[in-house]
Protein backbone atom coordinates (compact mmCIF):
# COMPACT_ATOMS: atom_id res chain seq x y z
CA UNK A 1 0.00 0.00 0.00
CA UNK A 2 1.23 3.39 -1.24
CA UNK A 3 1.74 6.02 1.69
CA UNK A 4 -1.63 8.05 1.76
CA UNK A 5 -1.52 12.12 0.93
CA UNK A 6 -2.69 13.51 4.46
CA UNK A 7 -2.81 10.81 7.32
CA UNK A 8 -4.34 12.45 10.28
CA UNK A 9 -3.38 10.66 13.97
CA UNK A 10 -5.34 11.20 16.60
CA UNK A 11 -5.43 14.83 16.73
CA UNK A 12 -6.66 16.73 19.60
CA UNK A 13 -7.62 20.40 19.87
CA UNK A 14 -8.41 22.68 22.62
CA UNK A 15 -9.50 26.12 22.18
CA UNK A 16 -9.79 28.92 25.07
CA UNK A 17 -12.84 30.42 25.08
CA UNK A 18 -14.72 32.62 27.86
CA UNK A 19 -17.10 29.40 29.13
CA UNK A 20 -13.42 27.87 29.27
CA UNK A 21 -11.38 25.08 27.25
CA UNK A 22 -13.19 23.68 24.44
CA UNK A 23 -12.33 20.25 23.29
CA UNK A 24 -12.92 21.36 19.76
CA UNK A 25 -11.13 18.16 18.53
CA UNK A 26 -10.96 14.72 20.55
CA UNK A 27 -9.09 12.50 18.78
CA UNK A 28 -9.41 12.02 15.16
CA UNK A 29 -7.61 9.92 12.53
CA UNK A 30 -8.15 9.68 8.78
CA UNK A 31 -6.17 9.12 5.66
CA UNK A 32 -7.03 10.82 2.32
CA UNK A 33 -5.39 8.69 -0.62
CA UNK A 34 -3.75 10.56 -3.63
CA UNK A 35 -6.71 11.41 -5.69
CA UNK A 36 -9.38 10.23 -3.28
CA UNK A 37 -12.55 12.66 -2.79
CA UNK A 38 -13.88 12.85 0.57
CA UNK A 39 -16.70 14.61 2.40
CA UNK A 40 -16.75 15.68 6.37
CA UNK A 41 -20.24 16.33 7.40
CA UNK A 42 -21.85 17.36 10.73
CA UNK A 43 -23.54 20.05 12.43
CA UNK A 44 -21.33 23.48 13.35
CA UNK A 45 -19.45 23.23 16.14
CA UNK A 46 -18.96 18.95 15.13
CA UNK A 47 -15.06 20.51 14.48
CA UNK A 48 -14.85 19.77 10.86
CA UNK A 49 -13.61 23.33 10.13
CA UNK A 50 -11.05 23.33 12.65
CA UNK A 51 -10.22 19.75 11.63
CA UNK A 52 -9.09 21.23 7.86
CA UNK A 53 -7.36 24.39 9.67
CA UNK A 54 -5.14 21.62 12.14
CA UNK A 55 -4.34 20.41 9.19
CA UNK A 56 -3.17 24.02 7.23
CA UNK A 57 -1.68 25.13 10.56
CA UNK A 58 -4.22 27.71 10.45
CA UNK A 59 -5.58 27.23 13.59
CA UNK A 60 -7.14 30.55 15.48
CA UNK A 61 -4.79 32.38 18.20
CA UNK A 62 -6.74 30.84 21.12
CA UNK A 63 -6.41 27.10 19.63
CA UNK A 64 -3.99 24.58 19.83
CA UNK A 65 -3.37 20.85 19.31
CA UNK A 66 -2.34 19.53 22.27
CA UNK A 67 -1.36 15.70 21.00
CA UNK A 68 -1.55 14.13 17.56
CA UNK A 69 0.40 13.79 14.28
CA UNK A 70 -0.27 15.01 11.05
CA UNK A 71 1.92 13.50 8.24
CA UNK A 72 1.80 14.95 4.30
CA UNK A 73 2.90 12.94 1.58
CA UNK A 74 5.32 11.26 4.11
CA UNK A 75 6.45 14.17 6.09
CA UNK A 76 5.39 14.43 9.71
CA UNK A 77 4.86 18.28 9.58
CA UNK A 78 3.89 18.86 13.40
CA UNK A 79 7.48 18.03 14.45
CA UNK A 80 8.76 21.11 11.40
CA UNK A 81 9.54 24.17 12.18
CA UNK A 82 6.64 26.71 10.82
CA UNK A 83 8.34 27.94 7.89
CA UNK A 84 8.94 24.25 6.43
CA UNK A 85 5.56 23.13 7.21
CA UNK A 86 4.06 25.86 5.11
CA UNK A 87 6.66 24.07 2.51
CA UNK A 88 4.89 20.62 2.41
CA UNK A 89 1.33 22.08 2.83
CA UNK A 90 1.61 24.46 0.47
CA UNK A 91 3.55 22.10 -2.21
CA UNK A 92 0.62 19.19 -1.40
CA UNK A 93 -2.76 21.33 -0.38
CA UNK A 94 -4.64 23.92 -2.02
CA UNK A 95 -7.48 25.50 -0.13
CA UNK A 96 -10.77 26.78 -1.55
CA UNK A 97 -12.85 29.09 1.08
CA UNK A 98 -16.55 29.14 1.84
CA UNK A 99 -16.72 32.85 0.59
CA UNK A 100 -15.09 33.54 -2.51
CA UNK A 101 -15.62 37.22 -1.72
CA UNK A 102 -13.09 37.39 1.19
CA UNK A 103 -10.97 35.06 -0.56
CA UNK A 104 -10.02 37.46 -2.77
CA UNK A 105 -7.84 40.37 -2.01
CA UNK A 106 -9.75 43.45 -3.31
CA UNK A 107 -7.08 45.66 -4.36
CA UNK A 108 -5.15 43.40 -6.29
CA UNK A 109 -5.39 42.19 -9.69
CA UNK A 110 -6.80 39.22 -10.57
CA UNK A 111 -3.28 37.96 -12.41
CA UNK A 112 -1.31 39.27 -9.70
CA UNK A 113 -2.95 36.76 -7.24
CA UNK A 114 -2.78 33.71 -9.56
CA UNK A 115 0.94 34.73 -10.78
CA UNK A 116 1.91 35.11 -6.89
CA UNK A 117 2.23 31.74 -5.46
CA UNK A 118 4.19 30.27 -9.08
CA UNK A 119 6.56 33.55 -8.63
CA UNK A 120 7.10 33.65 -5.02
CA UNK A 121 6.85 29.96 -4.01
CA UNK A 122 7.95 28.15 -7.39
CA UNK A 123 10.44 30.76 -8.53
CA UNK A 124 9.18 30.69 -12.03
CA UNK A 125 9.54 34.17 -13.63
CA UNK A 126 6.47 36.73 -14.53
CA UNK A 127 6.22 35.41 -18.51
CA UNK A 128 6.10 31.65 -17.26
CA UNK A 129 4.30 32.51 -14.28
CA UNK A 130 1.74 34.98 -16.73
CA UNK A 131 1.18 31.77 -19.00
CA UNK A 132 0.86 28.96 -16.62
CA UNK A 133 -2.07 31.27 -14.87
CA UNK A 134 -3.94 31.73 -18.21
CA UNK A 135 -3.97 28.02 -18.69
CA UNK A 136 -5.84 27.16 -15.51
CA UNK A 137 -7.86 30.30 -16.05
CA UNK A 138 -8.59 28.35 -19.01
CA UNK A 139 -8.96 25.33 -16.88
CA UNK A 140 -11.46 26.60 -14.60
CA UNK A 141 -13.74 27.63 -17.52
CA UNK A 142 -12.83 31.73 -16.96
CA UNK A 143 -13.84 32.93 -20.71
CA UNK A 144 -11.63 36.13 -21.97
CA UNK A 145 -8.97 35.47 -19.34
CA UNK A 146 -6.20 37.38 -21.11
CA UNK A 147 -8.69 40.09 -20.44
CA UNK A 148 -9.47 38.96 -16.86
CA UNK A 149 -6.19 39.00 -16.24
CA UNK A 150 -5.65 42.26 -15.64
CA UNK A 151 -8.87 43.03 -13.79
CA UNK A 152 -10.11 43.28 -9.90
CA UNK A 153 -12.39 41.29 -8.17
CA UNK A 154 -15.21 43.45 -7.78
CA UNK A 155 -15.61 43.45 -11.49
CA UNK A 156 -16.51 40.11 -11.63
CA UNK A 157 -19.39 37.92 -10.91
CA UNK A 158 -19.52 35.95 -7.67
CA UNK A 159 -19.58 32.75 -9.74
CA UNK A 160 -16.68 34.02 -11.91
CA UNK A 161 -14.88 35.06 -8.17
CA UNK A 162 -15.61 31.23 -7.00
CA UNK A 163 -13.59 29.80 -10.25
CA UNK A 164 -10.96 32.35 -9.52
CA UNK A 165 -10.66 31.41 -5.93
CA UNK A 166 -10.70 27.97 -7.45
CA UNK A 167 -7.52 29.21 -10.24
CA UNK A 168 -5.32 30.41 -7.20
CA UNK A 169 -5.73 27.07 -5.16
CA UNK A 170 -4.51 25.50 -8.37
CA UNK A 171 -1.81 27.25 -8.83
CA UNK A 172 0.59 26.50 -6.54
CA UNK A 173 0.05 22.87 -8.42
CA UNK A 174 -1.34 21.07 -5.00
CA UNK A 175 -2.43 17.36 -5.14
CA UNK A 176 -5.23 17.91 -2.85
CA UNK A 177 -8.05 20.47 -2.52
CA UNK A 178 -9.09 20.82 1.05
CA UNK A 179 -12.97 22.65 0.04
CA UNK A 180 -14.13 24.56 3.34
CA UNK A 181 -18.32 24.43 2.17
CA UNK A 182 -17.16 26.38 -1.30
CA UNK A 183 -20.64 26.37 -2.83
CA UNK A 184 -22.78 27.83 0.29
CA UNK A 185 -22.39 31.66 -0.35
CA UNK A 186 -23.21 30.67 -4.07
CA UNK A 187 -26.96 30.07 -5.74
CA UNK A 188 -28.19 26.83 -7.08
CA UNK A 189 -26.97 26.89 -10.97
CA UNK A 190 -22.96 28.95 -10.16
CA UNK A 191 -23.10 25.59 -6.95
CA UNK A 192 -23.46 22.95 -9.69
CA UNK A 193 -20.90 24.25 -12.11
CA UNK A 194 -18.48 25.21 -9.54
CA UNK A 195 -18.90 21.13 -8.31
CA UNK A 196 -18.84 19.93 -11.90
CA UNK A 197 -15.49 22.16 -11.94
CA UNK A 198 -14.00 20.25 -9.30
CA UNK A 199 -15.09 16.66 -10.37
CA UNK A 200 -13.65 17.31 -13.81
CA UNK A 201 -10.51 18.83 -12.46
CA UNK A 202 -10.17 15.33 -10.45
CA UNK A 203 -10.61 13.38 -13.47
CA UNK A 204 -7.98 15.58 -15.65
CA UNK A 205 -5.67 16.32 -13.37
CA UNK A 206 -5.83 13.90 -10.85
CA UNK A 207 -6.53 16.45 -8.22
CA UNK A 208 -7.75 14.81 -4.82
CA UNK A 209 -10.74 16.79 -3.31
CA UNK A 210 -11.19 16.66 0.95
CA UNK A 211 -15.02 18.48 0.91
CA UNK A 212 -15.93 19.89 4.24
CA UNK A 213 -19.69 20.23 4.04
CA UNK A 214 -23.05 20.17 5.69
CA UNK A 215 -25.03 19.33 2.70
CA UNK A 216 -25.55 15.76 2.13
CA UNK A 217 -26.77 16.18 -1.58
CA UNK A 218 -23.59 17.73 -2.71
CA UNK A 219 -21.54 14.79 -0.94
CA UNK A 220 -23.33 11.77 -2.84
CA UNK A 221 -22.59 14.18 -5.84
CA UNK A 222 -18.86 14.39 -5.98
CA UNK A 223 -17.58 12.01 -2.83
CA UNK A 224 -16.27 8.81 -3.31
CA UNK A 225 -15.58 8.68 1.03
CA UNK A 226 -17.69 9.76 3.70
CA UNK A 227 -16.75 11.17 7.12
CA UNK A 228 -19.33 11.74 9.58
CA UNK A 229 -18.18 14.46 12.56
CA UNK A 230 -20.09 14.86 15.98
CA UNK A 231 -19.08 16.36 19.00
CA UNK A 232 -15.24 16.55 17.98
CA UNK A 233 -14.66 13.00 16.97
CA UNK A 234 -15.77 11.03 13.90
CA UNK A 235 -18.76 8.40 14.01
CA UNK A 236 -19.27 6.91 10.78
CA UNK A 237 -16.56 6.55 8.29
CA UNK A 238 -17.05 4.40 4.72
CA UNK A 239 -17.74 4.77 1.24
CA UNK A 240 -20.55 7.20 0.51
CA UNK A 241 -22.83 4.94 -1.33
CA UNK A 242 -22.45 2.10 1.58
CA UNK A 243 -23.36 5.13 4.56
CA UNK A 244 -26.34 6.59 2.34
CA UNK A 245 -27.80 2.74 1.58
CA UNK A 246 -27.37 1.46 5.44
CA UNK A 247 -25.82 3.93 7.95
CA UNK A 248 -24.04 2.14 11.11
CA UNK A 249 -25.11 5.20 13.15
CA UNK A 250 -27.72 6.61 14.60
CA UNK A 251 -26.63 10.37 14.00
CA UNK A 252 -25.78 9.58 10.19
CA UNK A 253 -29.04 8.12 9.67
CA UNK A 254 -30.86 11.06 11.38
CA UNK A 255 -28.85 13.73 8.82
CA UNK A 256 -29.77 11.45 5.81
CA UNK A 257 -33.46 11.14 6.82
CA UNK A 258 -33.71 15.04 7.62
CA UNK A 259 -32.69 15.35 3.89
CA UNK A 260 -36.32 16.18 2.27
CA UNK A 261 -36.71 13.78 -0.50
CA UNK A 262 -38.90 14.81 -3.82
CA UNK A 263 -40.10 11.63 -4.77
CA UNK A 264 -41.45 10.76 -1.13
CA UNK A 265 -42.55 14.39 0.33
CA UNK A 266 -43.91 13.82 3.80
CA UNK A 267 -46.12 16.71 5.56
CA UNK A 268 -43.47 17.44 8.48
CA UNK A 269 -39.72 16.69 8.00
CA UNK A 270 -37.91 14.65 10.23
CA UNK A 271 -35.07 16.32 12.53
CA UNK A 272 -32.98 15.91 15.10
CA UNK A 273 -34.19 17.07 18.71
CA UNK A 274 -32.22 18.70 21.49
CA UNK A 275 -28.63 20.17 20.65
CA UNK A 276 -25.18 19.05 20.16
CA UNK A 277 -23.30 18.99 23.35
CA UNK A 278 -21.34 21.33 25.34
CA UNK A 279 -17.52 20.60 24.57
CA UNK A 280 -16.12 22.98 27.46
CA UNK A 281 -17.87 19.50 29.61
CA UNK A 282 -16.06 16.86 29.91
CA UNK A 283 -17.94 14.25 27.93
CA UNK A 284 -19.35 10.67 29.75
CA UNK A 285 -20.78 8.01 27.72
CA UNK A 286 -21.72 8.61 23.85
CA UNK A 287 -22.38 12.50 23.38
CA UNK A 288 -24.92 11.76 20.82
CA UNK A 289 -26.96 9.58 23.47
CA UNK A 290 -29.45 12.25 24.72
CA UNK A 291 -30.42 12.79 21.48
CA UNK A 292 -30.75 9.42 20.21
CA UNK A 293 -33.60 7.38 19.45
CA UNK A 294 -31.81 3.50 20.03
CA UNK A 295 -29.84 4.53 23.11
CA UNK A 296 -29.70 2.98 26.28
CA UNK A 297 -28.25 2.60 29.34
CA UNK A 298 -25.04 1.21 28.12
CA UNK A 299 -24.45 4.44 25.38
CA UNK A 300 -24.61 6.60 29.21
CA UNK A 301 -21.49 4.83 30.81
CA UNK A 302 -18.89 5.33 27.91
CA UNK A 303 -18.07 6.94 25.04
CA UNK A 304 -17.94 3.93 22.20
CA UNK A 305 -15.05 3.76 19.71
CA UNK A 306 -14.71 3.61 15.83
CA UNK A 307 -15.14 0.28 15.28
CA UNK A 308 -15.68 -1.58 12.07
CA UNK A 309 -19.22 -2.42 11.54
CA UNK A 310 -19.57 -4.28 8.25
CA UNK A 311 -17.65 -2.30 5.28
CA UNK A 312 -17.28 0.80 7.38
CA UNK A 313 -16.25 2.01 10.73
CA UNK A 314 -18.99 3.57 13.20
CA UNK A 315 -18.65 4.41 16.61
CA UNK A 316 -21.85 2.86 18.29
CA UNK A 317 -22.64 0.40 20.59
CA UNK A 318 -25.69 -0.68 18.54
CA UNK A 319 -24.54 -0.28 14.62
CA UNK A 320 -25.87 -3.29 13.93
CA UNK A 321 -29.14 -3.28 15.30
CA UNK A 322 -30.66 0.24 15.76
CA UNK A 323 -31.90 0.03 12.23
CA UNK A 324 -34.30 -3.09 13.14
CA UNK A 325 -34.91 -1.35 16.17
CA UNK A 326 -36.32 2.15 14.10
CA UNK A 327 -38.55 -0.67 12.24
CA UNK A 328 -37.01 -0.69 8.88
CA UNK B 1 -21.59 65.17 -12.41
CA UNK B 2 -23.08 64.77 -8.85
CA UNK B 3 -23.11 66.65 -5.99
CA UNK B 4 -20.20 64.55 -3.97
CA UNK B 5 -17.91 64.91 -7.15
CA UNK B 6 -18.50 68.80 -7.12
CA UNK B 7 -17.45 68.94 -3.63
CA UNK B 8 -14.77 67.00 -3.52
CA UNK B 9 -13.44 68.57 -7.03
CA UNK B 10 -13.94 71.65 -5.22
CA UNK B 11 -12.15 71.32 -2.38
CA UNK B 12 -8.87 70.19 -4.08
CA UNK B 13 -9.05 72.65 -6.53
CA UNK B 14 -9.15 75.22 -3.19
CA UNK B 15 -6.41 73.09 -1.98
CA UNK B 16 -4.15 73.52 -4.83
CA UNK B 17 -5.02 76.99 -4.85
CA UNK B 18 -3.71 77.51 -1.51
CA UNK B 19 -0.82 75.43 -1.58
CA UNK B 20 -0.24 76.82 -4.95
CA UNK B 21 0.16 80.62 -3.32
CA UNK B 22 2.02 78.84 -0.40
CA UNK B 23 5.00 77.54 -3.09
CA UNK B 24 4.82 80.77 -5.26
CA UNK B 25 4.68 83.42 -2.15
CA UNK B 26 8.27 84.94 -2.73
CA UNK B 27 6.90 85.80 -6.12
CA UNK B 28 3.24 87.08 -5.70
CA UNK B 29 3.56 88.60 -2.64
CA UNK B 30 3.97 92.64 -3.10
CA UNK B 31 5.65 93.02 -0.49
CA UNK B 32 8.88 91.78 2.32
CA UNK B 33 6.55 90.45 4.50
CA UNK B 34 8.67 91.73 7.98
CA UNK B 35 9.54 94.87 6.26
CA UNK B 36 8.62 97.66 8.83
CA UNK B 37 6.91 101.10 7.58
CA UNK B 38 6.32 103.49 11.29
CA UNK B 39 5.15 106.18 8.93
CA UNK B 40 1.89 104.28 7.56
CA UNK B 41 0.65 101.84 10.63
CA UNK B 42 -2.82 100.56 10.65
CA UNK B 43 -3.42 101.98 7.09
CA UNK B 44 -7.08 101.31 5.78
CA UNK B 45 -6.60 98.85 2.61
CA UNK B 46 -5.95 100.76 -0.72
CA UNK B 47 -4.59 100.11 -3.85
CA UNK B 48 -0.94 100.64 -2.67
CA UNK B 49 -1.72 97.79 0.64
CA UNK B 50 -4.86 95.33 -0.63
CA UNK B 51 -5.52 94.21 2.69
CA UNK B 52 -3.78 97.56 4.68
CA UNK B 53 -1.34 97.22 7.05
CA UNK B 54 -0.93 96.06 10.57
CA UNK B 55 0.30 98.23 14.03
CA UNK B 56 4.30 98.37 12.43
CA UNK B 57 3.33 99.07 8.83
CA UNK B 58 3.48 95.61 7.84
CA UNK B 59 1.99 94.93 4.41
CA UNK B 60 -1.31 92.40 5.72
CA UNK B 61 -1.22 90.96 2.13
CA UNK B 62 2.38 90.28 2.14
CA UNK B 63 2.14 88.73 5.34
CA UNK B 64 -0.99 86.46 4.61
CA UNK B 65 0.65 85.07 1.53
CA UNK B 66 3.56 83.99 3.49
CA UNK B 67 1.95 82.37 6.46
CA UNK B 68 0.41 80.36 3.97
CA UNK B 69 3.58 78.78 3.42
CA UNK B 70 4.80 78.65 7.12
CA UNK B 71 1.24 77.27 8.50
CA UNK B 72 0.53 74.96 5.38
CA UNK B 73 3.81 73.08 5.35
CA UNK B 74 4.02 72.42 8.84
CA UNK B 75 0.58 71.36 8.51
CA UNK B 76 1.66 68.48 6.48
CA UNK B 77 4.69 67.55 7.62
CA UNK B 78 3.31 67.38 11.11
CA UNK B 79 0.68 65.01 9.66
CA UNK B 80 3.03 63.26 7.67
CA UNK B 81 5.63 62.51 9.91
CA UNK B 82 2.93 60.91 12.45
CA UNK B 83 1.22 59.24 9.75
CA UNK B 84 4.39 57.09 8.87
CA UNK B 85 5.36 56.22 12.46
CA UNK B 86 1.78 55.60 13.51
CA UNK B 87 0.76 53.34 10.40
CA UNK B 88 4.16 51.09 10.76
CA UNK B 89 3.74 50.42 14.28
CA UNK B 90 -0.03 49.69 14.10
CA UNK B 91 0.56 46.91 11.29
CA UNK B 92 3.36 45.28 13.22
CA UNK B 93 1.05 45.86 16.12
CA UNK B 94 -2.13 44.35 14.98
CA UNK B 95 0.06 41.42 13.16
CA UNK B 96 2.00 40.16 15.78
CA UNK B 97 -0.63 40.64 19.32
CA UNK B 98 0.78 39.41 22.25
CA UNK B 99 2.83 41.58 24.81
CA UNK B 100 4.57 44.18 21.94
CA UNK B 101 0.41 45.08 20.99
CA UNK B 102 -0.55 44.82 24.66
CA UNK B 103 2.23 47.67 25.83
CA UNK B 104 1.86 49.52 22.55
CA UNK B 105 -1.63 50.10 22.83
CA UNK B 106 -1.92 50.76 26.63
CA UNK B 107 0.68 53.20 25.47
CA UNK B 108 -1.31 54.52 23.24
CA UNK B 109 -4.38 54.73 25.63
CA UNK B 110 -1.94 56.47 27.96
CA UNK B 111 -1.22 58.89 25.33
CA UNK B 112 -5.23 59.36 24.43
CA UNK B 113 -6.19 59.98 27.62
CA UNK B 114 -4.45 63.43 27.82
CA UNK B 115 -5.78 65.92 26.25
CA UNK B 116 -4.14 66.96 22.77
CA UNK B 117 -3.86 70.45 23.78
CA UNK B 118 -2.08 70.13 27.13
CA UNK B 119 0.09 67.55 25.73
CA UNK B 120 1.19 69.65 22.87
CA UNK B 121 1.51 72.65 24.71
CA UNK B 122 3.50 70.96 27.47
CA UNK B 123 5.71 69.42 24.85
CA UNK B 124 6.38 72.91 23.19
CA UNK B 125 6.99 74.19 26.40
CA UNK B 126 9.94 71.62 26.67
CA UNK B 127 11.50 71.70 23.45
CA UNK B 128 11.16 75.86 22.62
CA UNK B 129 9.38 77.44 20.48
CA UNK B 130 10.09 77.26 17.02
CA UNK B 131 8.57 75.29 13.52
CA UNK B 132 11.17 72.47 14.73
CA UNK B 133 9.42 71.47 18.12
CA UNK B 134 6.05 72.48 16.99
CA UNK B 135 6.51 69.58 14.45
CA UNK B 136 7.66 67.01 16.93
CA UNK B 137 5.29 67.78 19.38
CA UNK B 138 2.07 67.46 17.36
CA UNK B 139 3.95 64.00 16.01
CA UNK B 140 4.53 62.60 19.69
CA UNK B 141 0.78 63.47 20.18
CA UNK B 142 -0.64 62.22 17.06
CA UNK B 143 0.83 59.05 15.52
CA UNK B 144 -1.36 57.27 18.53
CA UNK B 145 -4.84 57.94 16.53
CA UNK B 146 -2.99 56.24 13.20
CA UNK B 147 -1.86 53.36 14.94
CA UNK B 148 -4.95 52.45 16.63
CA UNK B 149 -6.85 52.82 12.99
CA UNK B 150 -4.14 50.56 11.14
CA UNK B 151 -4.23 48.24 14.38
CA UNK B 152 -7.93 47.69 14.16
CA UNK B 153 -8.22 47.17 10.19
CA UNK B 154 -4.96 44.75 10.74
CA UNK B 155 -7.24 43.00 13.24
CA UNK B 156 -10.32 43.03 10.93
CA UNK B 157 -8.13 42.16 7.67
CA UNK B 158 -6.04 39.30 8.36
CA UNK B 159 -9.02 36.69 9.72
CA UNK B 160 -10.17 37.01 5.86
CA UNK B 161 -9.67 34.15 3.69
CA UNK B 162 -7.31 36.07 1.34
CA UNK B 163 -5.51 36.66 4.19
CA UNK B 164 -5.30 33.00 5.39
CA UNK B 165 -5.00 32.05 1.49
CA UNK B 166 -1.36 33.98 1.55
CA UNK B 167 -0.49 32.61 4.51
CA UNK B 168 -1.34 28.96 3.63
CA UNK B 169 0.32 29.42 0.31
CA UNK B 170 3.67 30.24 2.40
CA UNK B 171 4.33 33.61 1.43
CA UNK B 172 7.13 35.18 3.01
CA UNK B 173 5.46 37.54 6.32
CA UNK B 174 7.12 41.13 4.48
CA UNK B 175 4.79 40.10 0.99
CA UNK B 176 1.62 39.39 2.99
CA UNK B 177 1.93 42.11 4.97
CA UNK B 178 2.80 44.93 2.39
CA UNK B 179 1.00 43.69 -0.39
CA UNK B 180 -2.05 41.76 1.36
CA UNK B 181 -2.52 43.73 4.38
CA UNK B 182 -1.04 47.16 4.09
CA UNK B 183 -3.46 48.64 0.86
CA UNK B 184 -6.56 47.19 2.70
CA UNK B 185 -6.16 49.11 5.25
CA UNK B 186 -4.46 52.35 4.56
CA UNK B 187 -7.71 54.27 3.36
CA UNK B 188 -9.37 54.66 6.36
CA UNK B 189 -5.66 56.45 8.08
CA UNK B 190 -5.55 58.88 4.23
CA UNK B 191 -9.06 59.53 5.23
CA UNK B 192 -8.31 60.70 8.61
CA UNK B 193 -5.29 62.29 8.12
CA UNK B 194 -7.12 64.85 5.56
CA UNK B 195 -9.55 66.47 8.63
CA UNK B 196 -5.70 65.30 10.93
CA UNK B 197 -3.83 68.19 8.28
CA UNK B 198 -7.22 71.17 9.67
CA UNK B 199 -6.36 70.01 13.16
CA UNK B 200 -2.41 70.33 13.10
CA UNK B 201 -3.21 73.09 10.91
CA UNK B 202 -4.97 74.81 14.07
CA UNK B 203 -3.02 73.61 16.17
CA UNK B 204 -0.40 75.43 14.81
CA UNK B 205 -2.38 78.43 14.70
CA UNK B 206 -3.56 77.87 18.28
CA UNK B 207 0.42 78.03 19.44
CA UNK B 208 1.21 80.68 17.61
CA UNK B 209 -1.88 82.58 19.02
CA UNK B 210 -0.40 81.39 22.61
CA UNK B 211 2.32 83.08 21.94
CA UNK B 212 4.34 79.33 21.38
CA UNK B 213 4.30 79.05 17.78
CA UNK B 214 6.90 79.97 15.23
CA UNK B 215 8.78 83.39 16.53
CA UNK B 216 7.72 86.97 15.35
CA UNK B 217 8.18 88.62 13.53
CA UNK B 218 7.70 85.46 11.30
CA UNK B 219 4.55 85.37 9.26
CA UNK B 220 2.09 83.27 10.53
CA UNK B 221 -1.63 83.08 10.59
CA UNK B 222 -2.18 82.37 14.48
CA UNK B 223 0.14 85.25 15.61
CA UNK B 224 -1.74 87.20 13.22
CA UNK B 225 -4.98 87.18 14.81
CA UNK B 226 -3.31 87.37 17.91
CA UNK B 227 -1.48 90.63 17.10
CA UNK B 228 -4.81 91.76 15.26
CA UNK B 229 -7.03 91.06 17.79
CA UNK B 230 -5.72 94.42 19.71
CA UNK B 231 -7.45 96.65 16.70
CA UNK B 232 -10.58 94.37 15.95
CA UNK B 233 -12.98 97.39 16.14
CA UNK B 234 -11.48 99.75 13.72
CA UNK B 235 -9.21 97.25 11.30
CA UNK B 236 -11.16 94.17 12.38
CA UNK B 237 -9.77 92.68 9.08
CA UNK B 238 -5.81 92.33 10.26
CA UNK B 239 -7.40 89.24 12.68
CA UNK B 240 -10.14 88.14 10.98
CA UNK B 241 -8.34 87.89 7.32
CA UNK B 242 -6.50 85.02 8.55
CA UNK B 243 -8.59 83.23 10.57
CA UNK B 244 -10.81 82.77 7.04
CA UNK B 245 -7.91 81.51 5.73
CA UNK B 246 -7.68 78.77 8.41
CA UNK B 247 -11.09 78.32 7.60
CA UNK B 248 -10.61 77.83 4.01
CA UNK B 249 -7.88 75.43 4.36
CA UNK B 250 -9.90 73.21 6.67
CA UNK B 251 -12.79 73.66 4.05
CA UNK B 252 -10.90 72.23 1.40
CA UNK B 253 -9.42 69.51 2.99
CA UNK B 254 -12.77 67.97 4.83
CA UNK B 255 -14.07 68.06 1.14
CA UNK B 256 -11.32 65.97 0.11
CA UNK B 257 -11.85 63.81 3.09
CA UNK B 258 -15.26 63.32 2.66
CA UNK B 259 -15.01 62.48 -0.89
CA UNK B 260 -12.13 59.99 -0.28
CA UNK B 261 -14.69 58.23 1.88
CA UNK B 262 -16.94 58.01 -0.98
CA UNK B 263 -14.75 56.87 -3.43
CA UNK B 264 -12.38 54.21 -0.82
CA UNK B 265 -16.44 53.13 -0.11
CA UNK B 266 -16.80 51.35 -3.13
Amino acid sequence: MTTPLVSVRDIHVEIDTRRGLLKALRGISFDVEEGASVGIVGESGSGKSIALKAILGLLPKNARMTSGEIWINGVQINALPKNEQRKVITSNIGMIFQDAIAALNPVMTIGKQITEIPIYNLGWDKERAKSYALEIMNLVGIPEAERRFEVYPHQLSGGLRQRIAVAIALSGQPKVLFCDEPTTSLDVTIQAQVLKLLMDLRETKGTGLVFVTHDLAVVNEICDDLKVMYAGRLVETGAVASIFDSPSHPYSYSLLKAVPDVDHPVERLFSITGEAPDLTEPVVGCPFSPRCFASDATCEKSEPNLVLSGDKMAACYHSSTFLRAEGK
Amino acid sequence: MKSSKVSFYFGVGLFATLALVAVLAPLIAPYDPIAQDLLHTLANPSTQHLLGTDQLGRDVMSRLIWGARIDLTIGVLAVLLPFIVGTLLGLISGWRGGLFDTLLMRFVDITIAFPFYVLAIALVVVLGAGAKSIIIAISLVGWVAYCRIVRANVLVTKELDYIHAAKLSGLPTRRILLKHIFPNVISQAIVFSMSDIVLSILAIVSLGYLGLGIPIPTPEWGSMIQEGQAYILAQWWIATIPGVMVVLTGLSLSLIGDGLVKRLDH
